[in-house]
C-alpha cells in the first residue's frame, strides 16, 4: 500500500487546488439548480410564466382592448418607446421579450375579412412567446368566426362574445395531491449537473495527482521498484476512488442541504446511488485521461472538451427531449447520456416497483460497464506507458 | 534584441505540442458539440408525438366531432399525439406508470388528467383548451343563427395566421449564436494560462532559466513584453482558426462585420493574457494554484456569462447589473452579440470600451508586482 | 578590485544566512568559496549578483554599486548556476545561441561566440540535442556554455560540478583554469575542497554565513598548528604507548585504530622523533607516511566538525 499511502499525501498536498475545483463547481451548481427550478417552479399549478410584453398600438377599438385584456392574462405589459433604437434595445436586454405592433386601421379592414396581420418583434426560443402567439392567433381566429358567420354583429357585441368563449377551459385534474406533490426539478438538474461539475473536478483534480507521478524520473524511478505495474495502477486507482468518494459526498451534501424539503424521499436515494455509480465512471475516465496526457497547459483543454462537450451532447444543458436523434445516439457512447437518461426517469417517478425501475436499473449497468471498460484500457495504457 | 528573444519564445512555446494541440483543438471540438446539440433544437425532426391516452366510454363514443379532431392530430406526416384509446382503469395506469404523459375524457369540458406538470402537460393542456374554447364558440353561433353550421366548420379548419414576424434589425434575432458567441469569449480567456507561464518564465524565483534570464544586461519588462507579444501572436493565431473553423465549417453568422469581429478577439485575447500574467504575478509562485484559480474563474465567468445556461446572463442583467459589466466574458460575448445584431455600433463600443478598462488595470497590477527585482526568496 | 562586498547580511526569518560577510575580488583571480552545505555559498552568490534581497550591506563589481538594473555590468558577468537553467525546449545550439544574444547584438559575432563555447565544452556532437536526451555530465557542460559563450569578464560557477563523472568534472575543472588564462575573473563556490585546492588562487571558508578564515591555500594552512599528519601501520599499540608518544616534543594529538595516526605541529624532525619511538620500544611497522595538512584540517581546526557532511 506504499504507493497508495503516497498518493493520500500528495492529495493532502493538494488540498488547496483541489478545494478551489471543487468551490467553484459546488457553486455553479447551487446557483444554476436554484435558478432553473425557481423560473419552473409556477407550472405545476399551470400559472405560466408571465413573459413581459410591449404592445405598440396604433389604434385603439374595441376589438384591440379586447385583445389586450384578453394577453393580460398571461403577460406582463411594459411600456416603450415606439423607436427602432429602444426596440432593439428592450429585446437586447430583455426588458420585453415580445413586441407586438398593432397598425393603424387594423379593427376596420378586419371586420370587413380583410387579410391584416398583427406584427411582433421577439427574442427567440423563447417559449412565453410561443404562450403569446397562441393567445393572439386564439383570440383573433374566435373572432373571425363571429364576423363571419353572424352578419353584421356589432363590434363590442363580438368582443363580449369572444371573451366569453376565452374563458373556456378544460377541465383539468391532477392525479397526485397537490400537497403530495415533490419537487423533483432542483434535483434532478443538480445531479444533472453532475455531468459537468462533478466530472470536472475529477478530472481536474485526478489528473493534478498523476502529474506528480508522470513526471519523467519519477515515473522512471517507480518503474523499477519491486511491485507489478498492474498493482501500482491498482493502488493508484484505488486512491483516486477516495479523492472521488470525498469529491462526491461533498457534493451530495451540499445538493440535499440546499434542498432539504424535497430531498427525503425515495426518488433521492435513487438519485444518489445514480450518482455514486457514475461518480464511478468519471473515476475510470479521469484515471484515463491522466494516463494520457502530460502538460498541465493541456490539462483544462480536455476538461472542457471531456466535461463541457458530453455536458451539451448528453442532454444537461439542452434538455434530452430537445436533441436530434443523432445526437443522442453520438451521445449514448458516453455514460453521461445514461446517467442523465436514468435521472430523467427517476425524477418522474412515483410509486416505485421494480418493474418501473428497470430502465435506470439498465442505465447504471452500463455506466458501471463504461467504468470497467475505462479501467482497462488506462490499466493498459499505464502498463505501455511504464515501459515505454 | 526584441527580434531574438522573440524568435526564441516563439521556438520554445511551439515545442510544446501537446499544448498547441489541445489549446487549439478544445474550442473547435466544443464547438462541434454545441452545433450537435444546439441544431437539434430548430429541427423539426426532434419532436416527438406525445403519448396521450383518451378514455373509451360512452360520452367518447357520441362525441364524434372529439373522436374526429384527436383522430386528425394523431395522424398525418408528423403528429402531436400518440393516442391510445383505452378503458378508464388502463388509462389511470398507464398515467401512473409514466406511459402516458395524461389521460382525456370526453364530456363538456374535456377532463385532462396529468401526474404533474411539464411540458408535453402544457402542449396537450393548450390543444384542448382550444377545443373546448372553439365547441363554445360554435355553440354560441349556431344558437343564433343555425344556418352557419356548415360555413362554421370550414371556417374552423381553415384557420388564419394574424402575426407576422418582424425583425428589430437587419439581423435575425438568434440565441443560439450566444452560446458560440461565449465559446469565443472563453477561448480567447484561455490565453491566460499563457499569460501566467510568461510570468513564471520571468520570476527568478519561479524557474531557473528565469533566474538566468534576470543577469542577462536585458530590461525584465522589455523581456516580459516581448514574451507577451509572442504569446499573443500564437493565441491570437489560433483565435483565427478558431473563428475561421465557425465562420466557414459551423456557418456561424458574424453579421458581416469579420474585421471588427478579428479587432474584438484581438482585444479579448489581450485581455486573456494580461488577466493570466496578473494572477500569475499575484499567487507568485504556486504553478498549480495559478492553474487552478485560471481555471476556476474563466469557467465561472462563462457560467455568468450564459454559456452553460442562456438564463444566467439575463438573471445576472436583472439582479445585478454591475456584475454583468465586471465580467469581461460577458462584455466579450455582447460585443459579439451587438455586432450581429445592431446595426449602429453604438453598443458595440460601449461594450469594447468597458472591456478596454481591463487591460490596463490587469497590466499594471502586473506591473506593479513583477518590476521588483530582488527576491526574499529564491 | 572586481568585486568587493562589506558587512553582508541575509536573514530568512530567524536563519542569518549571511552575518556581516565581506569579501573582495582582484582582477585576474579565481576566488574559492568553501563551505559545507547549507554555509551560504549560493546565497552569497544570488546575493552579489542582486537576485536576491538582502537586509544589510554593500556590494560593489567592477567599482561600481551592484543593482538589478546594472546592466553595463550585467554584459560582463556570466553565471553558472547550480541548478541547470536551459530550455527543454530548445536544442543544445539554441539554448546557447539564446542566451549569448541577450548579451551580444552582432549576429556574426554570435555565431563565432556560440561556436566556440560548443567547442570549449566539448558539444560538438550534441549541438541538435534536446535537453531530455542529455546525461548528467552534457547537461552540466551545456549549462556552462550557456553561461560563459559572451566571453564575460567576471564569471561566478556554482558549484558547476555538482553530481558528475570525474572525466566531465576534470575537463571543467580545466575548462575554467582556461578561461582564467584568457583573462576572466572566477568566482567558484564548491564543497570538495580537493577541488578548490585544486584551481583557486585564492579561497574563503564560509561556515553558517560566515566568512572563517580566507587566503591562499597556504596561507590558510599556516593559520592552524598542525603541520603534519604522520600515519603509521602497526599493531600491538598500548594505552601506554599513546601516553609515551603523547610526551614526544610537538606531538599534537595521537589516535590509533589499527593504523596510528600522530597529529604534529609545525617544527622540523616529526618524523625523526617518532621512529625512534618505535625503534626504542621494539615495535614492527609496516608502511609508514606523512601528509601535509588539508582544507579539511583547517576547517576542522577552526570549527570544530569536518567539512563533509
Amino acid at each position: 500500500m506504499q504507493i497508495f499511502k503516497l498518493c493520500m499525501k500528495v492529495i493532502k498536498k493538494k488540498l488547496p487546488i483541489m478545494s478551489i475545483y471543487i468551490g467553484v463547481f459546488v457553486m455553479l451548481s447551487l446557483i444554476m439548480s436554484s435558478n432553473i427550478s425557481k423560473e419552473t417552479e409556477k407550472e405545476p399549478s399551470f400559472v405560466e410564466s408571465k413573459a413581459n410584453i410591449a404592445v405598440i398600438a396604433e389604434e385603439s377599438t374595441p376589438l384591440t382592448e379586447g385583445l389586450i385584456k384578453e394577453l393580460e392574462k398571461n403577460a406582463d405589459f411594459v411600456e416603450i418607446e415606439d423607436d427602432t433604437e429602444a426596440i432593439q434595445d428592450a429585446l437586447y436586454f430583455r426588458f420585453a421579450t415580445y413586441i407586438l405592433r398593432i397598425p393603424e386601421g387594423f379593427t376596420q379592414r378586419f371586420m370587413s375579412g380583410e387579410e391584416v396581420m398583427l406584427e411582433k418583434t421577439v427574442v427567440p426560443d423563447s417559449y412565453t412567446g410561443v404562450y403569446i402567439d397562441m393567445s393572439v392567433e386564439k383570440y383573433l381566429n374566435t373572432a373571425r368566426l363571429y364576423v363571419r358567420n353572424l352578419k353584421d354583429i356589432d363590434i363590442n357585441q363580438l368582443v363580449e362574445y369572444v371573451a366569453g368563449d376565452m374563458t373556456k377551459q378544460t377541465n383539468l385534474v391532477v392525479t397526485v395531491p397537490e400537497d403530495k406533490q415533490v419537487d423533483f426539478v432542483y434535483s434532478n438538474y443538480f445531479f444533472n449537473y453532475f455531468v459537468y461539475s462533478l466530472f470536472s473536478v475529477l478530472i481536474l483534480g485526478i489528473s493534478t495527482l498523476m502529474m506528480v507521478f508522470n513526471e519523467d524520473n519519477l515515473r522512471k524511478r517507480n518503474a523499477c521498484s519491486p511491485i507489478p505495474a498492474m498493482r501500482s495502477s491498482l493502488q493508484f486507482f484505488l486512491a483516486i476512488l477516495v479523492f472521488t468518494l470525498v469529491s462526491w459526498m461533498i457534493m451530495v451534501v451540499c445538493c440535499v442541504l440546499f434542498n432539504l424539503k424535497n430531498s427525503i424521499n425515495i426518488n433521492t436515494v435513487y438519485f444518489i446511488i445514480n450518482s455514486f455509480v457514475y461518480a464511478l465512471s468519471c473515476a475510470a475516465m479521469s484515471f484515463l485521461i491522466g494516463n494520457l496526457i502530460k502538460g498541465e497547459g493541456s490539462l483544462s483543454a480536455v476538461t472542457n472538451v471531456v466535461a463541457l462537450g458530453s455536458s451539451f451532447i448528453s442532454g444537461v444543458f439542452v434538455p434530452q427531449e430537445l436533441l436530434g436523434s443523432t445526437v443522442l445516439r453520438i451521445a449514448s457512447f458516453t455514460p453521461s447520456y445514461w446517467f442523465v437518461n436514468a435521472n430523467n426517469i427517476i425524477a418522474k417517478t412515483s410509486n416505485f416497483n421494480l418493474k418501473k425501475m428497470e430502465p435506470v436499473f439498465s442505465s447504471m449497468l452500463i455506466q458501471l460497464g463504461f467504468t470497467v471498460a475505462f479501467l482497462a484500457v488506462a490499466l493498459v495504457v499505464g502498463k505501455k506507458k511504464r515501459y515505454a | 534584441m526584441f527580434s531574438h528573444i522573440f524568435k526564441y519564445r516563439m521556438k520554445c512555446l511551439l515545442r510544446d505540442k501537446e499544448t498547441v494541440f489541445w489549446t487549439l483543438a478544445f474550442p473547435i471540438v466544443l464547438a462541434l458539440f454545441f452545433n450537435l446539440a444546439l441544431s437539434g433544437i430548430n429541427d423539426q425532426e426532434t419532436f416527438r408525438a406525445i403519448d396521450v391516452a383518451v378514455v373509451n366510454d360512452e360520452e367518447y363514443q357520441k362525441d364524434e366531432i372529439f373522436q374526429s379532431v384527436l383522430q386528425e392530430v394523431s395522424t398525418g406526416e408528423s403528429p402531436l399525439f400518440n393516442l391510445h384509446v383505452v378503458i378508464k382503469e388502463q388509462a389511470e395506469k398507464m398515467l401512473e406508470d409514466n406511459e402516458v404523459a395524461g389521460y382525456l375524457m370526453a364530456g363538456s369540458p374535456v377532463t385532462l388528467s396529468i401526474k404533474q406538470s411539464g411540458l408535453n402537460q402544457s402542449i396537450i393542456r393548450s390543444f384542448t383548451d382550444y377545443y373546448v374554447q372553439n365547441m363554445a364558440t360554435v355553440a354560441s353561433i349556431v344558437q343564433k343563427d343555425l344556418g352557419a353550421l356548415d360555413s362554421l366548420v370550414n371556417d374552423i379548419e381553415n384557420q388564419v395566421t394574424y402575426i407576422k414576424e418582424v425583425s428589430a434589425t437587419s439581423a435575425e434575432p438568434n440565441n443560439i449564436l450566444s452560446y458560440f458567441y461565449s465559446l469565443i469569449a472563453m477561448a480567447c480567456f484561455y490565453g491566460g494560462l499563457q499569460g501566467s507561464r510568461d510570468v513564471s518564465d520571468i520570476q527568478a524565483n519561479n524557474t531557473d532559466t528565469a533566474a538566468r534570464l534576470n543577469l542577462a544586461p536585458v530590461h525584465k519588462m522589455k523581456t516580459f513584453l516581448t514574451y507577451m507579444s509572442a504569446s499573443l501572436l500564437i493565441h491570437y493565431g489560433k483565435m483565427l482558426i478558431l473563428l475561421l473553423f465557425l465562420r466557414f465549417v459551423i456557418r456561424v453568422d458574424f453579421g458581416n462585420k469579420l474585421g471588427f469581429v478579428m479587432l474584438t478577439t484581438f482585444v479579448g485575447s489581450i485581455v486573456g493574457l494580461s488577466f493570466g500574467s496578473f494572477v500569475s504575478a499575484l499567487l507568485k509562485k504556486s504553478e498549480g494554484a495559478k492553474v487552478a484559480v485560471l481555471i476556476g474563474v474563466s469557467m465561472f465567468l462563462s457560467f455568468l456569462s450564459g454559456m452553460m445556461y442562456q438564463g444566467m446572463k439575463y438573471i445576472i442583467q436583472e439582479k445585478a447589473p454591475l456584475l454583468s459589466y465586471l465580467n469581461p466574458l460577458n462584455l466579450l460575448t455582447d460585443a459579439y452579440y451587438s455586432l450581429y445584431y445592431y446595426d449602429t455600433y453604438s453598443r458595440y463600443v460601449e461594450n469594447m470600451l468597458y472591456l478596454a478598462v481591463f487591460i490596463p488595470v490587469f497590466c499594471i497590477g502586473t506591473y506593479l508586482i513583477v518590476r521588483r527585482r530582488k527576491y526574499a526568496n529564491l | 578590485m572586481v568585486i568587493k562586498v562589506e558587512n553582508l547580511v541575509k536573514r530568512y526569518g530567524d536563519l542569518v544566512a549571511l552575518d556581516h560577510l565581506s569579501l573582495s575580488v582582484k582582477e585576474g583571480e579565481i576566488f574559492g568559496l568553501l563551505g559545507p552545505n547549507g554555509s551560504g555559498k549560493t546565497t552569497a552568490i544570488n546575493s552579489i549578483l542582486s537576485l536576491l534581497q538582502y537586509d544589510h550591506g554593500s556590494i560593489e563589481i567592477f567599482g561600481k554599486p551592484m543593482t538589478p538594473e546594472a546592466y553595463g555590468i550585467k554584459r560582463d558577468i556570466g553565471v553558472v548556476m547550480q541548478n541547470v537553467a536551459v530550455y527543454n525546449e530548445l536544442t543544445v545550439y539554441d539554448n546557447i545561441d539564446y542566451f549569448c544574444g541577450l548579451y551580444v547584438e552582432g549576429k556574426e559575432k554570435r555565431k563565432k561566440l556560440v561556436q566556440e563555447a560548443i567547442e570549449f565544452t566539448g558539444l560538438q556532437d550534441f549541438i541538435g540535442f534536446y535537453p531530455k536526451k542529455l546525461s548528467g555530465g552534457l547537461l552540466r557542460r551545456l549549462n556552462i556554455a550557456c553561461g560563459i559563450a559572451h566571453k564575460p569578464k567576471l564569471i561566478f560557477l556554482d558549484e558547476p560540478t555538482v553530481a558528475i563523472d570525474p572525466q566531465s568534472r576534470n575537463k571543467i575543472l580545466e575548462g575554467i583554469v582556461e578561461l582564467n588564462r584568457q583573462g576572466a575573473t572566477i568566482v567558484y563556490t564548491s564543497h570538495y575542497m580537493e577541488e578548490v585546492e585544486q584551481i583557486c588562487t585564492r579561497i574563503m571558508i564560509l561556515d553558517k554565513g560566515r566568512a572563517i578564515a580566507q587566503g591562499t591555500k597556504d596561507q590558510l594552512k599556516d593559520m592552524i598548528t598542525l603541520g603534519e599528519k604522520i600515519t603509521v601501520e602497526t599493531s600491538g599499540i598500548t594505552p601506554e604507548h599513546i601516553e609515551r608518544l603523547k610526551r614526544i616534543p610537538n606531538v599534537l594529538s595521537v589516535e590509533y585504530n589499527g593504523v596510528l595516526v600522530i597529529s604534529s605541529g609545525k617544527g622540523q624532525n616529526n618524523l625523526e622523533y617518532v621512529l625512534e619511538f618505535f625503534k626504542k620500544e621494539g615495535l614492527e611497522y609496516g608502511k609508514i607516511y606523512s601528509e601535509l595538512p588539508t582544507l579539511n584540517d583547517v576547517f576542522l581546526e577552526i570549527t570544530g566538525k569536518e567539512l563533509r557532511d
